[in-house]
């Protein structure tokens, strides 16, 4: 984890390259463990920068992001993971009068989503 | 002149407007005659062709509520055919199953019994039999094939149907159901995500709090908060099967990151879009606060279709008080890394919204089971709970 670092232009965003998981098993399990403060520091900080994350992102084709860019994008979808809490759930870290999340399974959860592949499970 | 809040009743009166019971709910006896008048009986949509789209793919399906698991085979012929999952030999399974869903793929296209090596084709011919020699006379590889299970297709959706001899075609079972959804483009939204768990209810209760909007303004407070149910519209019911349209108001403008997701794709079910996909028969009146058509094609599938986006629920029951629930959500495939994570939002948004929505569900059958209400009471918009509690009846007792 440790050795991970962000492109040039993005340095600002290195106080939260934890949040840089691949899988949306392991971005679910991060915002659903982690403080309200913790949310909302990571949201605050990302807000501002996500289209220009996105626009990195967007000079390559689906499937080609170069593997520099990998933990930039997966903070971004670290993102849409956390943003629920901040603009609905009041701060919550959880879903609020919600069906236990671990019971919840997601055949694409354990895919590294920067790898552009289809979720669906298939033979 | 026509009284609005009891505008369904008057249409379909032959269902009735009396509390229904919670007897077929919580009881053992009744769930077994399910399995054998419902679940052994009618055609059951168990997946999209296209999860077993090269020659030797396979997926094993466990049916639960048949006592079977269905292996669905892709021959060289192109063509998908269903057997049972259970080897002539000694009734073992061919295919060795890993979950509810198992896959696989064979260049050869053959199954293999891991227990002896009894090998069969996609055709379900026992080609193989090791040490075949030592058998008796009276055994044949030419009878003692896979059992074939009927199979049909519609829209790419795949459908067994484990009766001996079904009492309809497919076509014929699904009626006008068919032609309804007929030009959807499902196969051009193909991008698909799929959530399950294991409920401790019946199988009716998570069908029931699916198949209505009633519950829209309380149980998606948190994820739809702007978001206010304006009612049920295009009821229709057909034969077994019903659909309507689910209309909603959209009162404020996206918070800032859904605002962002919005700009880059259209996939959420709480966004505006532009020009219609939307075969004629749904949302007929043109209607802008339509939202998505709500369907359920019996007796465990809801189908849902809206712009840019489908998804399914099914139930699969495993005993009177447990159910396998599934949830796929379809998108068209992202062409950019933004699409991509606008994609990864409006799942989540959606993942968020059926976890609101199976949080009841446990409870009401722990109430149910408790005999305090011995029935329930269904408002006029609740009537595709009322056609399905009738509809499940007639099938039990006939």
């Amino acid at each position: 984890m440790t050795s991970i670092t962000l492109p040039a232009g993005f340095s600002d965003l290195e106080p939260f390259i934890d949040w840089a998981l691949p899988s949306a098993d392991e971005r679910q399990t991060k915002r659903r463990t982690a403080t309200r403060a913790q949310l909302k520091a990571f949201y605050d900080a990302m807000l501002p920068r996500l289209e220009a994350v996105l626009a990195a992102a967007d000079a390559y084709p689906l499937g080609k992001l170069p593997a520099e860019l990998h933990p930039l994008y997966h903070m971004a979808l670290s993102m849409a993971e956390v943003a629920p809490h901040i603009e609905l759930y009041g701060g919550a870290p959880g879903v609020p009068y919600a069906f236990e999340e671990t019971r919840f399974i997601a055949a694409h959860g354990a895919q590294d989503t920067a790898l552009g592949l289809p979720p669906t499970v298939m033979a | 002149m026509s009284d609005i809040n009891h505008r369904w009743m008057e249409k379909y009166p032959e269902l009735g407007s009396g509390p229904i019971s919670t007897e077929p709910y919580i009881s053992p006896e009744w769930y077994d005659r399910e399995k054998d008048k419902i679940f052994r009986k009618v055609w059951l949509c168990v997946g999209r062709a296209s999860e077993i789209p090269k020659a030797g793919d396979y997926k094993v399906k466990r049916l639960a509520a048949a006592d079977t698991s269905i292996i669905l085979i892709r021959g060289k012929d192109q063509k998908v055919r269903a057997f049972h999952n259970a080897c002539a030999h000694r009734g073992n399974t061919v295919v060795t199953e890993t979950g509810e869903e198992t896959f696989g793929s064979s260049k050869a296209a053959i199954v293999t019994c891991r227990f002896h090596g009894w090998v069969y084709d996609a055709e379900g011919t026992l080609k193989q039999v090791p040490s075949e020699q030592r058998f008796y006379d009276c055994f044949s590889k030419d009878k003692n094939g896979l059992t074939p299970v009927h199979f049909d297709m519609w829209e790419g959706f795949m459908f067994v149907n484990v009766a001996a001899e079904p009492e309809s075609s497919l076509t014929e079972y699904l009626g006008e159901y068919a032609t309804h959804f007929a030009g959807y483009p499902f196969d051009d939204l193909d991008y698909g995500f799929t959530y399950s768990t294991y409920l401790d209810c019946n199988w009716k209760v998570a069908h029931d709090a699916f198949a209505e909007a009633y519950h829209v303004d309380t149980i998606h407070a948190g994820s739809f908060p702007n978001v206010f149910s304006t009612g049920l519209q295009n009821v229709k019911l057909m034969g077994p099967h019903r659909t309507c349209a689910v209309c909603l108001t959209l009162n404020a403008k996206p918070t800032p990151v859904a605002g962002i997701a919005n700009a880059l794709a259209g996939a959420s079910l709480v966004s505006v879009r532009g020009e219609s996909m939307l075969p004629a028969t749904i949302n007929p009146d043109k209607r802008d606060d339509f939202a998505f058509e709500l369907s359920v094609l019996f007796p465990n599938t809801l189908l849902h279709v809206a712009e840019g986006i489908w998804f399914t629920h099914q139930f699969w029951p495993i005993g009177h008080n447990k159910t396998l629930w599934e949830g796929r959500y379809y998108v068209k495939a992202p062409e950019t890394y933004g699409q991509r994570w606008a994609t990864e939002h409006a799942m989540t948004l959606q993942r968020n919204a059926w976890l609101e929505d199976t949080a009841t569900m446990e409870d009401t059958q722990r109430a149910m089971q408790s005999r305090a209400k011995l029935e329930q009471h269904l408002q006029d918009d609740e009537i595709l709970i009322r056609h399905g509690a009738v509809v499940v009846d007639q099938f039990v007792n006939a």
